[in-house]
C-alpha cells in the first residue's frame, strides 16, 4: 500500500523543513508549496490525501487557496486543515467557517501534531 | 463602528413637532436674547390685557350715556304725558260745558238752567287751561326742552293761552244781562271756536307725547342693539386677544422647547457614542449658541472616538502581528526540540536530553508569555467581551481539577473538590472563569511541596459564590499580598519556579473584576494560601 500524499504548504523554511521532515519521519510522502498558487497547481495536479495550508502566505493567503481548491471540482473534497500562526481569540472558528476541515495552531505540539495527520489520512483512506 | 440610527423614526416625529413650525423656527431665528424675547412676550400679553380693559371701559362708558339719555327722554315723556292727559281733561270739561247746554240755541231753556253749576264748569275748565301755558316753562317741567320739543310747546302755549282767552269771553258773556239778544249767538261762536281750540291743543300735545314716546322707544330699541353690538366687539376682542397671547406663548415657548428637545436628543446620542450628526436649531440666541457648542464638542469627540478607534485598531493589529511573528519561529524551536526529545531521528544522551527539555520548556513559557500578554493586553482595551451564560460551577471546578492532577500526582500532592449542593448554575463566561480557576489550580499545585494538599471549593455568601483555592504551600508574606496581583510580580519562590508569566494573577483579577466580583488571597508565611474570588448571583441564579 502506498502511503499516504501531503502537501504542505509553508512559506518559512525552517518550519516547512519540521513539517516535512516529521512526516517523512512517520511515513508519509510529501509536497512542498511555498505560495498559495504553487499549492492550488500542486493540489490539482497530485490530488494528495491532505492538505496542511498556512494561512499567511506570500502571494494569495491560505483562505483564497481553499477557496480556488473547493471551487475546482477535481480538488472540492480533498481534506485540507488550516496551519497557522494566527491564534488570536475566535480565529479557529473563523477558519472552520471558511471551510477548513481542521485547525493546528502554530507551534504545534509534534505528538498532536502526528496524531491529527495520521486521523485525517486515515479517514481520507476509509473515503 | 459608530452606531448609526436610522432617521425615518426621527424625521417622522420632527414633522409632528410643533417645534418645527415656520413661524417658530422664525422666532428662533430672531437675533435676540432669551430674556429680550421673554420680556416681549410678557409686556406685549400685558399690552393685551391693558387694550381689553380700555375697550371694555369706552363700551361702558357708551352704554352708561345711553342710559342717561333714556333717563331724560323719560323724564320728558312722563312731563308730555301729564301735559297731555292736561289737555285731555280740558276738552273733556269743556264736552261737558257744551253737553251742559245741550238746547244752546234754545235760550229760555238755558235761562232755566242753574246757572251756578254751568259757572263752576267754566272755572274748572280756566283753571285747567291756566296749567298749560305756565308748565310749558322750563322751570316748570324740571328741564330744558329740545328745540325739536320747543315748536311743539310755542303752539301748545299759543293754543293754551288762545283758548284761555276765549274762555274768558264766555265767562264775561255770561255774566251780562240775560237778555241781551246778541248774548246766545255769541255765546255759541265761543263755544265752538273753544271747543276748536280743545281739539289743537288736545292733538299738539299728544303729537309732543306720542313723539316723544316715539323717541324713546327708538332709543330702547338702538340700545338694545348697541349693547348686542358692544358685546359682540368686547368677545371678539377677549376672544382675539386670548388668541394673540396663546399665540405668543407657543410660539415663544417652543422656539426655546424645540431647540431644548433637540440638544437634548443629540447629547443622548453622543452619550450612546453616535457622533454623526448636528443638532438642527436655528435659534439666534443663547440656545443657539448652547446648539453651536454641543456641535463642536461632538466634533471634537468624534475626532478623539476616531483617533481612539484608530489606535486601538493599530494596537490590535499590531497585537495579532507580534502574535504572528513570534509564534513562527516558536514552531520551529519547539518543534525541532521534539522530534529530537522522541528521538525520531535518533539517540540522544542524557545531557542533550535534559538541554532539550530546557529548550522545550523555556518555548513553551515563551509560548505561555505571548498568551498572557496579548489576553491582558486584550482585557485592557476593552476587547474581551464576556460571553455570559448559565454554567455549571462544579462541572467548572472539576475540569480544573482533572487538568492539574497529573501534574500534581507526579508532585505528589492531593487535590480535592469540596462541593456544595446548593450551588449549581450560575452566569458567567464558561471560559474565562475556568481559565481563573485553573489558573489558581496550577499555582497551588505548583507551590505546594510534596505530601501536602489542595482544595478546591465553592460556597454561597450573601448573594455571591465564593470559589476558594486552598493549598499547604509556604504562604506569601504580608508584604506581598497585593503586590502579586500586578503584572511581572512574582514572589521569591515565583521566581525561582521558573515557570510563571507573572501575569496569571493580573489576568485573573481582571477576568474576575469584568464579572464583577473581587480576588484576594489569605496567608502567611508558612502556613499555606487560600485564594478566593466571588462571582455576583444577585439576579443571576438560575
Amino acid at each position: 500500500m502506498t502511503p499516504a500524499q501531503i502537501l504542505v504548504v509553508e512559506d518559512n523554511k525552517k518550519n516547512m523543513k519540521l513539517f516535512r521532515d516529521v512526516l517523512q519521519a512517520t511515513g508519509y510522502r510529501t509536497l512542498e508549496a511555498m505560495t498559495g498558487e504553487q499549492a492550488v497547481e500542486l493540489a490539482t495536479e497530485h490530488s494528495p490525501d491532505l492538505v496542511l495550508m498556512d494561512i499567511q502566505l506570500p502571494d494569495i493567503d491560505g483562505i483564497e487557496a481553499l477557496g480556488r481548491l473547493r471551487a475546482d471540482e477535481r480538488t472540492a473534497s480533498l481534506p485540507v486543515l488550516a496551519l497557522t500562526a494566527q491564534a488570536m481569540e475566535g480565529e479557529r472558528e473563523r477558519f472552520l467557517a471558511a471551510g477548513f476541515d481542521g485547525y493546528l495552531s502554530k507551534p504545534v505540539n509534534i505528538p498532536d501534531f502526528v496524531a491529527t495527520v495520521k486521523r485525517y489520512c486515515e479517514g481520507a483512506i476509509d473515503d | 463602528m459608530l452606531p448609526q440610527k436610522t432617521a425615518a423614526g426621527a424625521t417622522q416625529r420632527r414633522l409632528l413637532s410643533p417645534a418645527d413650525n415656520p413661524l417658530v423656527r422664525a422666532v428662533g431665528r430672531l437675533p435676540a436674547g432669551v430674556h429680550a424675547k421673554l420680556l416681549v412676550a410678557f409686556v406685549g400679553t400685558a399690552l393685551l390685557v391693558v387694550a381689553l380693559g380700555v375697550l371694555g371701559l369706552r363700551l361702558l362708558g357708551q352704554s352708561n350715556e345711553r342710559v342717561e339719555t333714556l333717563g331724560t327722554l323719560q323724564e320728558r315723556a312722563f312731563a308730555y304725558g301729564k301735559l297731555r292727559s292736561d289737555a285731555l281733561h280740558v276738552r273733556l270739561l269743556l264736552g261737558q260745558n257744551i253737553a251742559g247746554d245741550t238746547f244752546t240755541n234754545f235760550p229760555d231753556l238755558y235761562v232755566q238752567r242753574p246757572a251756578a253749576a254751568v259757572l263752576a264748569i267754566d272755572r274748572a275748565i280756566t283753571s285747567a287751561v291756566a296749567q298749560i301755558p305756565a308748565s310749558t316753562f322750563p322751570d316748570n317741567l324740571g328741564f330744558r326742552p329740545p328745540p325739536d320739543d320747543e315748536i311743539y310747546l310755542r303752539r301748545i302755549r299759543a293754543t293754551g293761552e288762545g283758548l284761555s282767552t276765549v274762555m274768558r269771553e264766555i265767562t264775561e258773556a255770561r255774566a251780562a244781562p240775560a237778555r241781551v239778544t246778541s248774548a246766545p249767538a255769541r255765546l255759541t261762536s265761543l263755544r265752538l271756536r273753544a271747543e276748536l281750540l280743545a281739539i289743537d291743543l288736545n292733538q299738539h300735545a299728544t303729537e309732543l307725547a306720542n313723539a316723544t314716546t316715539a323717541r324713546s322707544d327708538a332709543l330702547i330699541a338702538q340700545n338694545a342693539s348697541a349693547y348686542t353690538r358692544s358685546r359682540n366687539l368686547l368677545i371678539a376682542a377677549a376672544a382675539g386677544a386670548i388668541v394673540l397671547a396663546l399665540l405668543l406663548g407657543f410660539v415663544l415657548s417652543w422656539s426655546l422647547i424645540g431647540p431644548i428637545q433637540r440638544i437634548d436628543t443629540r447629547l443622548a446620542a453622543i452619550a450612546s457614542g453616535d457622533f454623526s450628526g448636528h443638532v438642527d436649531v436655528t435659534n439666534r440666541d443663547e440656545l443657539g449658541a448652547l446648539a453651536a457648542n454641543v456641535d463642536r464638542m461632538n466634533d471634537e469627540l468624534k475626532r478623539l472616538y476616531k483617533e481612539l478607534e484608530s489606535a486601538s485598531r493599530h494596537k490590535s493589529e499590531f497585537l495579532a502581528n507580534m502574535s504572528h511573528e513570534l509564534r513562527t519561529p516558536l514552531n520551529a524551536i519547539i518543534g525541532f526540540s521534539q522530534v529530537l526529545r522522541e528521538k525520531m531521528v535518533g539517540e540522544v544522551n542524557e545531557k542533550q536530553a535534559e538541554y532539550l527539555d530546557d529548550i522545550l520548556s523555556s518555548g513553551n513559557h515563551l509560548l505561555s508569555l505571548i498568551n498572557d500578554v496579548l489576553d491582558l493586553s486584550k482585557v485592557e482595551a476593552g476587547q474581551v467581551e464576556l460571553e455570559v451564560a448559565p454554567f455549571s460551577l462544579h462541572e467548572a471546578l472539576e475540569r480544573g481539577v482533572v487538568m492539574v492532577r497529573e501534574r500534581a500526582t507526579k508532585d505528589g500532592v492531593q487535590v480535592t473538590h469540596t462541593a456544595d449542593p446548593d450551588i449549581d448554575l450560575i452566569a458567567g463566561d464558561e471560559r474565562r472563569i475556568r481559565q481563573v480557576i485553573f489558573n489558581l489550580l496550577s499555582n497551588a499545585v505548583k507551590f505546594t511541596p510534596a505530601g501536602g494538599s489542595v482544595d478546591v471549593s465553592a460556597t454561597q455568601v450573601n448573594g455571591e459564590v465564593r470559589v476558594a483555592v486552598a493549598d499547604t504551600g509556604p504562604g506569601i508574606a504580608a508584604e506581598d499580598l497585593e503586590r502579586i496581583f500586578e503584572e511581572f510580580q512574582q514572589t521569591e519562590a515565583g521566581l525561582e519556579q521558573l515557570e510563571g508569566t507573572g501575569l496569571g494573577l493580573a489576568l485573573s483579577k481582571r477576568l474576575v473584576e469584568l464579572h464583577g466580583g473581587r480576588i484576594w488571597v489569605d496567608s502567611e508565611s508558612g502556613k499555606g494560601s487560600t485564594f478566593v474570588f466571588t462571582l455576583p448571583v444577585e439576579g443571576t441564579k438560575l
